[in-house]
């Protein structure tokens, strides 16, 4: 049978891979899309179990999912397994790279947060002499975070502020409560802010390419969706260096395959793009690919509050709302806001109305129980992001000596945090702390100890775009400077993270550069 | 109240109860035809309902300290089962069993400092000695909790063997039948996915 020749092939159903199913097929080219997972019957695969029938008591299979600290028995099933497709690192310095493959990927099973970056991340050089500046700025971006928010239905409430631009929102309006309050009038001094959570409500139990933008896409007729197809390189025309196709593996026979396609589109997700380019051995003339790996470093519940009016269930009405969002507030154009030993900020999700884990408490036997009793509901949970600093020392490269379980060459990490991370996450909770007190409550416990790389699954940065071919991988349309015909939208492109979950923007990316695709292809230019 | 009488009450009982048939009346029963593609649909028990865990790890002397240590570390409260009602001493005799080396390690290395200590300062073992006595013992679980785990490994013992005995007893399904209510935390029922073919 001839291979059909598609306009644009697809790597990955994500954010980034299913935006630009969307926005490509509108512009009327065939797209064949490949999915290394299956696609999941949602009614089928899942069911209501207590957790007494697990067959480890809700512990896990022991030594299942050793990166995945997201990962319990109830959920193990949806991630990738770790021993199918393996990675490598040295054991001093982990990395917990968290992987979905399914069609839809982890637009799955994202929290939803939707913030967009700000000219403080897009310029940030020009800021604080640190790094590189996008190729673009926020006003380049605008508009398609515009087109993007009403997809995904994003909830919020305008605030103003010139690190966390405004999104179109279905404006959130339910109070604040009087914790969140007090928190904000507290850190006024030091610049901080207390915002709405800003969360893309999607459509029903869903926020997700799976469906916000694959039906959309497929009911142009011009998408071809293809699960089970774990793409092994990218290949290429030797006459023309020009992308082809892609060789790819039946995930469930080991059957070997070829696709060919006018243009190749990467979403795989930031690593997995990487990994098939470095597989493919192209793209890579600036030898920066894999390179500046970073992500936003967590810290859960870096610093426990406690509410005293709450204490014994006797919270006053009131006190206790929704969510809140401790935006950036360190090293913005306030002189105030300077930080000593650091560059860049963090950002902190707020949880009033939390019970503080049993661990917490240096009791046991009823002595505990009364604890637990006394601060049920009390707490304020925390969530602290820091921006990490993208560095050309830590990246991925191939291991010569792993294989997955199609005989793909694995990734080697080579990542670590530095001062810059160590002194802000410290600031970070000696602030929050400080802050928390100064509002009234009180601090259960306080620890600036982040969790490995990777936790956030916020990757980004190993095909960075650039304007100089010689230290980036991507030109300012997400498109490979050395072969024309490919592109990669996923968070890989990125140059810095910010402190903003970064899915917001892989949209907006992906939407952008799939329409400058269209262009380009329609002018014959690819 | 005993694991075992913890069983026998909440042993499933079958929706319906096979009819007793004299023997004066004994006829083969008449099943009703079901449509061909309709398959019977049996009930059945839990593996818990059918039986205790059996200890193959630990030691009689580690699990017998293991099990003073649940006791104490979740005792029943508040009409709700503790540990050993919850079988939790015996439940991770199989789970570090089937567990790294060097959790493993950790658990076998921290029963037997339990024992070792409790011989050394009250001349019997942990399993015999007073609450008051054990709770010396204990003294690193007063120390608050930090992100990494304590460097003397008796202390990260003690950490991890309070989180697991929690667990262990709060996700079985003495204490959740008993009424601990709602999340998954709470060890109430969650979504569980299937394993994707």
């Amino acid at each position: 049978m001839a291979e059909k020749e598609y306009d644009v092939l697809i790597v990955g159903s994500g954010a980034s891979g299913g935006m630009a199913a969307y926005s490509l097929t509108q512009k009327g080219l065939k797209c064949l899309l490949l999915e290394a997972g299956a696609l999941v019957d949602f009614q089928r695969q899942r069911g209501l179990k207590p957790v007494y029938e697990l067959p480890y008591r809700g512990f896990g299979k022991p030594g299942r999912l050793p990166h995945v600290v997201q990962a319990n028995e109830f959920n193990a099933n949806q991630w990738v397994d770790e021993q199918q497709v393996p990675y490598t690192h040295d054991p001093k310095s982990p990395y917990n790279w968290v992987r979905v493959r399914m069609v839809g990927g982890k637009s799955l099973f994202w929290a939803r947060m939707s913030y967009r970056l700000s000219d403080y991340e897009f310029k940030a050089k020009d800021h604080d002499g640190f790094g590189d500046n996008w190729p673009i700025s926020y006003a380049e971006l605008a508009p398609f975070y515009d087109r993007v928010d009403p997809i995904f239905r994003v909830s919020g409430r305008k605030e103003g502020l010139p690190q966390l631009p405004d999104s179109q929102f279905i404006e959130d309006k339910s109070p604040d409560g009087a914790a969140l309050e007090r928190i904000g009038t507290a850190g006024k001094s030091r610049g901080m802010t207390v915002t709405k959570i800003r969360r893309s409500l999607g459509d029903g139990q869903f926020a997700s390419s799976f469906n916000l933008l694959l039906p959309a896409a497929q009911a142009t007729g011009n998408l071809t969706i293809v699960p089970n197809a774990v793409v092994r390189e990218i290949t290429t025309d030797k006459a023309t260096g020009k992308a082809n196709g892609v060789s790819f593996v039946d995930r469930q026979s080991g059957r070997e395959l070829h696709a060919k396609a006018k243009v190749v589109v990467l979403g795989a997700s930031c690593l997995e793009s990487t990994r098939i380019l470095l597989n493919s051995k192209i793209a890579n003339s600036s030898g920066v690919l894999g390179h500046y790996l970073h992500d936003q470093f967590y810290i859960s519940n870096g610093v426990m509050g406690v509410m005293p009016e709450a204490k014994d269930g006797k919270a006053p009405r009131g006190l206790v709302a929704g969510a809140g969002y401790i935006p950036r507030f360190r090293n913005l154009k306030d002189p105030k806001t300077k930080a000593k030993n650091f560059l860049r900020g963090y950002a902190c999700d707020l949880y009033p109305g939390a019970t503080p884990d049993a661990k917490l408490f240096p009791a046991w036997g009823a002595e505990l129980q009364k604890q637990l009793d006394t601060f049920r509901g009390a707490g304020i949970g925390t969530t602290i992001m820091g921006e990490v600093l993208p560095r050309f020392e830590n990246f991925v490269k191939l291991d010569p000596t792993v294989k997955d379980a199609w005989g793909i060459s694995v990734l080697n990490f080579q990542c670590r945090y530095t001062d810059n991370e160590f002194n802000m996450a410290k600031d970070a909770v000696d602030t929050i702390s400080q802050v928390f007190k100064d509002a009234g409550f009180e601090v259960l416990n306080a620890n600036d100890k982040m969790h490995p790389p990777g936790y956030s699954i916020h990757e980004l940065g190993t095909c960075r775009m650039g304007d100089n071919p010689k230290n980036s991988v991507l030109n300012k349309w997400n498109q490979s400077h050395d072969v024309k015909n490919l592109f990669v939208m996923d968070g890989s492109s990125f140059v810095t993270s910010g402190t903003q979950n970064p899915t917001l923007t892989i949209l907006a990316l992906a939407m952008r550069a799939s329409e400058y695709l269209a262009e380009q292809a329609g002018k014959g230019a690819l | 109240m005993k694991r075992r009488k913890f069983i026998q009450t909440l042993a499933v009982t079958p929706a319906a109860a096979l009819p007793i048939v004299s023997e004066s009346n004994a006829e083969t029963p008449v099943v009703a035809q079901r449509p061909q593609e309709e398959a019977p649909k049996l009930e059945t028990a839990s593996l818990d309902a059918a039986g205790e865990t059996m200890p193959r790890f630990f030691s009689a002397a580690q699990l017998a300290a293991l099990k003073k240590l649940s006791n104490i570390i979740l005792p029943p409260l508040n009409s709700m089962p503790g540990a050993l009602d919850a079988g939790a001493p015996e439940f991770l005799d199989f789970l570090i069993g089937k567990s790294t080396a060097e959790r493993r390690q950790i658990y076998t290395a921290g029963l037997n400092t339990l024992n070792a200590q409790a011989t050394k300062r009250f001349g019997k073992a942990f399993a015999d000695v007073t609450d008051a006595q054990a709770a010396e013992l204990l003294a690193p679980l007063k120390q608050p909790w930090t992100y990494e785990p304590p460097a003397d490994p008796f202390a990260r013992f003690l950490r991890e063997a309070k989180q697991d005995i929690r667990n262990a007893t709060i996700n079985s399904r003495e204490y959740v039948t008993a009424g601990s209510s709602g999340g998954r935390r709470g060890g109430g029922v969650g979504q569980y996915w299937y394993p994707i073919d």
